[in-house]
C-alpha cells in the first residue's frame, strides 16, 4: 500500500516538513496524526512510512511519538508478518476509548482482536479472566457506548458473538443472504426461490397450447382412444389416466409444459446473476456459493432437478393427480396405531375404524 | 441363505392366508406349519398338526405341485420339506401374471398362461388334453369350458379347477418324492369337504379383477382352436422365457443347492480336499456362484420343438369345423412329455416395465411413456431376470475385470421403434414444437407456440418418424432418472438402458412417496438431504435445507420413530454426557427398503383379514346368493335390499382387492426389482 505511492508522496512530506516549524500550536504527535490522516482512510503505516514523514527527527523520537499516540488510542498497534504497524484511529473513537475503564478497554483490545469473526462471549472471559458481572457490566457499556455490538452466531446458535461496532459479521457467524439475525429467512428464500423457480422454467420449458399442432381430425381422437383402449384392455382404475391426454387434444384452453428442445440450463453462476441484475436482493447480493445452496435446497423440495454437475432444470409432472403407492393409499399406509394393530383383539382389522371409513362399511364394535 | 429366501414372520402370515384362500383349508394347514417350524420332515408334520399321514400327503402333494415348497432330494433316508417364500408371495399375482401375458401375446396365451398358473407344473399333454379332452373320457363338460375361459362365470371356473378335475394331479408324478407316491391323484380325496369350494370361490375373488374384465367378454375367436394353435403358444411362450420347463433340481431349496453346489465346487476346485485359508474359500466360492447360475440358466434353455407334430396334416379349414378334438387325439408329439411351469423372475421383469413406463408416464406424458414401453418390451425378450442373483464375487487381489462389452441384444433403436409403432400413433405430442419444426423443416413456430403448419402424424415419413422418436427417447435419457442411455450412432440412434441404476430410484421414489403421503414435502426432503450429504448433525442438516433447527426436529423425531432415519450419538468425552455428544441422522436406504416392505407385507395381511370380515358379514346373503337356482335369476329371487347389499359386498372387495394389488407392485418394486442394497 504505501510503497505504492512514495514518488508523490516525497516532495508533499518535504513540503509539510518546512510548514511544521511554523506551526507552533500543533504537538509533534499530533503533527504525526495529521500527517496520516492525509492518507486514505484504514491505511496500515509500517516504521518506515512513518519515518519517510519526517515529523520525528530520529528514530527514538518516533517511537516517543508513537507511544504517545497509541496511549491516547489515536493510533492502534498491530503486525503485519512479524513487523510492527500501525493504523490510525478517528479522534472520536479515541476519545471514547479514552472514557473506558480498564476493564473495559481489556475487553475492547479482545474483542478488536476478532475482527468480523467476532468472539464468544465465554472466549473473551476465558481470555481476560474477568468476573462474568464485571464482564456482562462492560459488554452492556461497550454496548451504548456503541463500540461493540453483538450478534448471534449461525454456526452456535445459542452463542453471542461480539464484535466492533463499524465491521459487518462475517458470513461464518452471520451466514450469507438467506440469514437473517442467525437464521434462516424463511420468506426470503420462499419469495426468491419462487422467482427463481419461474425462472428456471423459463428458461428449460414450454408452454404448448392444447392446438399446437391443428391437423385435420376427422374424428380420430375417438378412433385413437378406443383403439388404445383396445390394445391395452381395459386398464384398472389407477391407470386410466392414460387415455386422458388423447380426449382432451385439440382443446386451445388445456395448454402443458414440455421441456425445450436442446435448452441452455441454467447454472448456479447464470442464476446468481440474473438474481443480481434483478436486485431483488435489495442490496444485498447474492454469490455463487449463496445461490448454489439454495439451488440445492430447491432440488431436495423437488422443485429443480440437476441435470449435470452444474445445471438445473424445472421437475415437470404430467399427471396433476399425486398418486403415491398402493401401501399409504390404504388405510394401513397412514395409520396411527399400526404398530399396535394386531391379528386379533382391540386393533384389528376387524375392529378398523379407518377401513369402516375409506369403505363405507360397519366395523366390529370393541 | 439366499436374500429372497429369508422369510419374516409377517410374510408368513401373509403367505399362510394366500395359500388358504387359493389353495384350501388343507394345503393351507399344511403349510402353515412349515411357515412356523421351518424346515420340517414329513415325520415332524405329523407331529406338529392334528392332521394324519395321508391328509398331510395330500396337502404336500398340492403344494409341491404349485412349488409353494421345496424338498430335499430323493437319495438321503428322510426327505425335508421346506417354503418356497418367493413362489408363495407370487400366489398373489395370478391375476397380474395372466394380464401381462395378454398385453404382450394377445388373449389365448393369457388363457394358457393362467391355466398353467392354476395347475402348478403340468406335463404339456396334460394340458393339451385339459383343451381338447379325449372322446373317451368321460369328464364333465366344464372342463373344456373352463380352460377355454368361454365359461362367462369365471368363479365357477375356479371351482372346477380345484374341486375335481383329473389332469390337476397327473403332473405331480414328476417331481414328488418317493414317500408320496402312495396318494393317488384322487379327486375326491383332494375336494376335501367343503372349504375347497370355499376357498376356491375365494380364489377366484383373488385372482379376479383383472380376469374378471378380460373374461366378461370373451369372444369366440379367442378359444384356442386346435391343438396346433396351443402348442404354437406354449412354444412362443417358453422361448420368450415366460414358462420354463421342470427340472428336479428346481425343487431343491437355496439351502440344499448351495450345500450341493459348493460340495461339486470343492471336489473340481480342490480335488476334495477340506477347505483351509481364505484363499482356498474364495475359489470355492466363485465356483459355487458359477454353478448355481449355470444350473439355473439351463432350466431356462427352451426345448427343441419339433416343427411339425405327428401325422397331423389336416389342414386348418379341417380342423376349425370340429376335426380337432379327432386330430388332438392322434397326435402324440415329443414334447408331450415336457412338464412346464410359469417362470416367476420373467414375471419380474415384466412388472418392472410396467412400472417404469407408468413412472414415465408421469414425469413426461403418455406418448413418450408408450415409446419406452416399446422400448422396454423389445428388450424383455432377452431379459431373463432383474438382476443377478448369484453374482461374481469381487476379485480380491483388486484386478480390474475387463470391460465387459454392451450385448447387442440388450440395444434397442430408434428406427426400430418407429418401426413397432402403431400408424395413427401421434409421435408429435409432447415435444416442443420447435424440435418437431427442426424434423420436419415444414412450416414454423408462431409466438404462441403453435404450428404455421399443421402436421398430420400419419403422413410422417419413416425417417422424420425415427427422429421425433430420437427426441422422446432423448427426453428419458435427460431425465436425472436416465430412463435411458446413449450407445451408438447404430439405427439413427442406439440406447441401452442401465436398469441397476433406474431400480435403485424407483426404490428411492417409492420411500420417498411413502414418506410424502405421510408426512408432507417436508419428510422428503429432510431424506433427499440425508441421502446427499450422508450422515448429518443438526447445524447441517438445518443448513442442507436451509430451514431452523426448531422446523427440523419434529419431522426426525417423526421419521425415526416410523424407522426411516437413523440416530447415532457419539460421545466426544469420556463422560457420556448428551451436551459433549454429536448427534448424527442417517439415512440408509436397505434399511428404509426393508422397513417399508415389511411394512407393505402387514399391510397385506389386513386387507386380505378385512376380506374376510366382510364376506364373513355377507356370508348369509352370499350362501343364498350363491345357490343353484338363484344365480343368474338373482332379480327374481332377491330382495331390492339384497341385491343392493350384494352389490356394495362386491364393490368393497373389488376396491380391497384392487388395494392388494397395488402393494403387491409395492413389494415387487421393493423387493424383486434389486439385489440387497450397500449400507453406506
Amino acid at each position: 500500500m504505501a510503497s505504492a505511492a512514495p514518488p508523490l508522496a516525497v516532495p508533499k512530506v518535504e513540503e509539510a516538513a518546512v510548514q511544521q516549524p511554523n506551526n507552533e500550536v500543533v504537538s509533534p504527535a499530533d503533527a504525526l496524526y495529521d500527517r496520516c490522516g492525509e492518507r486514505s482512510q484504514g491505511t496500515v503505516f509500517f516504521q518506515r512510512d512513518l519515518s519517510n514523514m519526517q515529523v520525528a527527527g530520529t528514530m527514538a523520537e518516533l517511537t516517543m511519538l508513537l507511544q504517545e499516540l497509541c496511549d491516547r488510542h489515536l493510533m492502534k498497534l498491530m503486525t503485519l508478518e512479524g513487523e510492527p504497524c500501525w493504523k490510525l484511529r478517528s479522534r472520536s473513537d479515541a476519545d471514547k476509548l479514552r472514557r473506558l475503564t480498564p476493564d473495559e478497554r481489556l475487553l475492547y483490545h479482545h474483542i478488536d482482536q476478532a475482527q468480523t469473526e467476532g468472539i464468544w462471549s465465554k472466549a473473551l472471559r476465558a481470555r481476560t479472566n474477568v468476573t462474568q458481572q464485571v464482564l456482562t457490566k462492560c459488554l452492556k457499556s461497550l454496548e451504548s457506548k456503541e463500540l461493540v455490538q453483538s450478534v448471534m452466531s449461525v454456526k452456535f446458535p445459542n452463542r453471542k458473538m461480539y464484535l466492533l461496532k463499524h465491521l459487518q459479521p462475517s458470513e461464518d457467524i452471520a451466514g450469507g443472504p438467506w440469514q437473517s439475525e442467525g437464521d434462516f429467512d424463511a420468506a426470503l428464500i420462499e419469495a426468491v426461490s419462487g422467482a427463481i423457480a419461474q425462472y428456471v422454467e423459463n428458461e428449460t420449458c414450454i408452454k404448448v397450447p392444447g392446438n399446437w399442432n391443428d391437423y385435420e381430425q376427422h374424428d380420430r381422437t375417438a378412433v385413437i382412444a378406443q383403439k388404445k383402449a383396445q390394445v391395452q384392455g381395459l386398464r384398472d382404475i389407477e391407470e386410466a389416466p392414460a387415455v386422458k391426454p388423447y380426449l382432451s387434444m385439440g382443446d386451445p384452453t388445456a395448454s402443458k409444459v414440455v421441456h425445450k428442445n436442446s435448452p441452455q440450463y441454467p447454472t448456479a453462476a447464470s442464476v446468481a446473476n440474473w438474481l443480481n441484475s434483478k436486485g431483488i436482493l435489495r442490496g444485498k447480493s447474492c454469490r455463487e456459493d449463496d445461490m448454489e445452496q439454495l439451488l440445492e435446497m430447491m432440488v431436495l423440495d423437488g422443485r429443480l432437478e440437476k441435470i449435470s454437475g452444474t445445471s438445473y432444470r424445472t421437475v415437470l409432472t404430467a399427471v396433476d393427480t399425486k398418486v403415491y403407492n398402493g401401501f399409504v393409499d390404504a388405510p394401513c399406509g397412514n395409520c396411527p396405531v399400526f404398530d399396535l394393530c394386531g391379528d386379533e383383539g382391540e386393533i384389528s382389522a376387524r375392529t378398523c375404524v379407518y377401513f369402516g371409513q375409506w369403505l363405507e362399511t360397519q366395523s366390529e364394535e370393541i | 441363505m439366499s436374500y429372497n429366501q429369508r422369510e419374516t414372520p409377517i410374510l408368513a402370515e401373509l403367505c399362510t392366508f394366500l395359500v388358504e384362500d387359493v389353495y384350501g383349508e388343507l394345503a393351507a394347514r399344511v403349510y402353515s406349519i412349515l411357515a412356523r417350524h421351518g424346515r420340517q420332515t414329513l415325520a415332524a408334520v405329523a407331529r406338529a398338526s392334528y392332521l394324519n399321514g395321508r391328509q398331510i400327503k395330500y396337502g404336500l402333494v398340492i403344494l409341491l405341485q404349485q412349488h409353494l415348497i421345496f424338498h430335499s432330494g430323493g437319495e438321503p433316508p428322510v426327505t425335508y420339506y421346506e417354503i418356497d417364500w418367493q413362489n408363495s408371495y407370487a400366489v398373489v399375482r395370478f391375476g397380474k401374471v395372466a394380464k401381462l401375458v395378454e398385453d404382450r401375446f394377445g388373449r389365448k396365451a393369457a388363457n394358457v398362461m393362467s391355466n398353467l398358473l392354476t395347475l402348478g407344473h403340468t406335463r404339456i399333454a396334460d394340458l393339451k388334453e385339459a383343451y381338447f379332452p379325449p372322446d373317451t373320457e368321460s369328464d364333465d363338460d366344464s372342463d373344456d369350458g373352463v380352460v377355454n375361459g368361454a365359461g362367462l362365470k369365471r368363479k365357477r371356473a375356479y371351482e372346477a379347477h380345484v374341486n375335481g378335475k383329473a389332469t390337476k394331479l397327473n403332473g405331480v408324478v414328476n417331481g414328488v418324492p418317493a414317500e408320496l407316491d402312495d396318494v393317488k391323484p384322487d379327486p375326491q380325496s383332494l375336494a376335501n369337504g367343503d372349504h375347497a369350494t370355499n376357498g376356491t370361490s375365494k380364489a377366484a375373488k383373488a385372482n379376479g379383477t383383472a380376469h374378471a374384465t378380460v373374461i366378461e367378454e370373451v369372444e369366440d375367436n379367442d378359444e384356442i382352436a386346435s391343438v396346433d394353435e396351443l402348442y404354437d403358444i406354449i412354444r412362443l411362450l417358453v422361448e420368450r422365457g415366460w414358462v420354463r420347463t421342470v427340472s428336479d433340481t428346481q425343487y431343491l431349496s437355496p439351502g440344499d443347492m448351495h450345500d450341493m453346489l459348493q460340495q461339486r465346487a470343492i471336489e473340481e476346485e480342490l480335488g476334495g480336499a477340506a477347505m483351509t485359508g481364505t484363499k482356498d474359500k474364495e475359489k470355492v466360492h466363485r465356483k459355487t456362484q458359477q454353478l448355481k447360475r449355470q444350473i439355473r440358466d439351463e432350466w431356462l434353455i427352451p426345448p427343441k420343438f419339433s416343427r411339425k407334430r405327428g401325422d397331423d396334416g389336416s389342414n386348418k379349414r379341417v380342423k376349425i369345423n370340429g376335426a380337432n378334438y379327432a386330430s388332438a387325439h392322434k397326435a402324440s408329439s415329443p414334447e408331450d412329455e415336457l412338464v412346464v411351469r410359469v417362470n416367476p423372475e420373467k414375471v419380474s421383469v415384466a412388472m418392472r416395465t410396467e412400472q417404469l413406463v407408468q413412472l414415465v408416464e408421469q414425469r413426461l406424458g403418455p406418448v413418450t411413456a408408450y415409446i419406452y414401453q416399446t422400448m422396454l418390451r423389445m428388450l424383455e425378450a432377452h431379459t431373463p431376470r432383474c438382476y443377478e442373483d448369484f453374482p461374481e464375487p469381487p476379485l480380491a487381489t483388486g484386478e480390474v475385470v475387463a470391460e465387459i462389452t454392451m450385448d447387442p441384444r440388450f440395444l434397442v433403436n430408434a428406427r426400430d421403434i418407429a418401426k413397432r409403432l402403431p400408424r395413427d400413433f401421434d409421435v408429435l405430442e409432447g415435444l416442443d414444437p420447435n424440435a418437431v419444426t427442426a424434423v420436419t423443416r415444414k412450416g414454423h413456430v408462431h409466438r404462441s407456440n403453435i404450428l404455421s403448419t399443421a402436421i398430420d402424424p400419419s403422413n410422417l415419413s419413416m425417417d422424420e418418424k425415427t427422429q421425433l422418436v430420437d427426441k422422446h427417447i432423448r427426453l428419458l435419457a435427460e431425465d436425472p432418472l436416465h430412463f435411458a442411455t446413449w450407445h451408438s450412432r447404430a439405427g439413427f440412434s442406439q440406447w441401452h438402458i442401465e436398469f441397476e441404476e433406474i431400480a435403485k430410484q424407483l426404490i428411492q421414489s417409492e420411500v420417498e412417496n411413502t414418506i410424502s403421503a405421510r408426512k408432507g414435502s417436508l419428510g422428503v426432503k429432510l431424506i433427499r438431504a440425508l441421502r446427499k450429504k450422508g450422515k448429518l448433525d443438526e447445524r447441517a442438516t438445518c443448513n442442507a435445507m436451509m430451514m431452523s433447527a426448531a422446523d427440523i426436529r419434529g419431522i426426525v423425531n417423526d421419521l425415526t420413530v416410523q424407522g426411516f432415519v437413523q440416530t447415532q450419538e457419539i460421545p466426544k468425552v469420556e463422560r457420556r454426557e448428551a451436551k459433549h455428544s454429536l448427534h448424527l441422522v442417517w439415512y440408509d436406504r436397505q434399511r428404509a427398503r426393508e422397513k417399508l416392505l415389511h411394512d407393505t407385507y402387514k399391510g397385506m395381511v389386513r386387507i386380505v383379514q378385512r376380506i374376510a370380515f366382510e364376506r364373513e358379514k355377507a356370508q348369509p346373503l352370499l350362501s343364498k346368493a350363491e345357490r343353484s337356482d338363484v344365480v343368474g335369476n338373482e332379480a327374481k329371487w332377491l330382495s331390492k335390499s339384497e341385491l343392493d347389499a350384494l352389490q356394495k359386498w362386491k364393490e368393497v372387495q373389488e376396491k380391497l382387492l384392487l388395494q392388494l394389488f397395488r402393494e403387491d407392485d409395492l413389494v415387487a418394486t421393493l423387493r424383486d426389482f434389486h439385489g440387497p442394497l450397500v449400507s453406506v
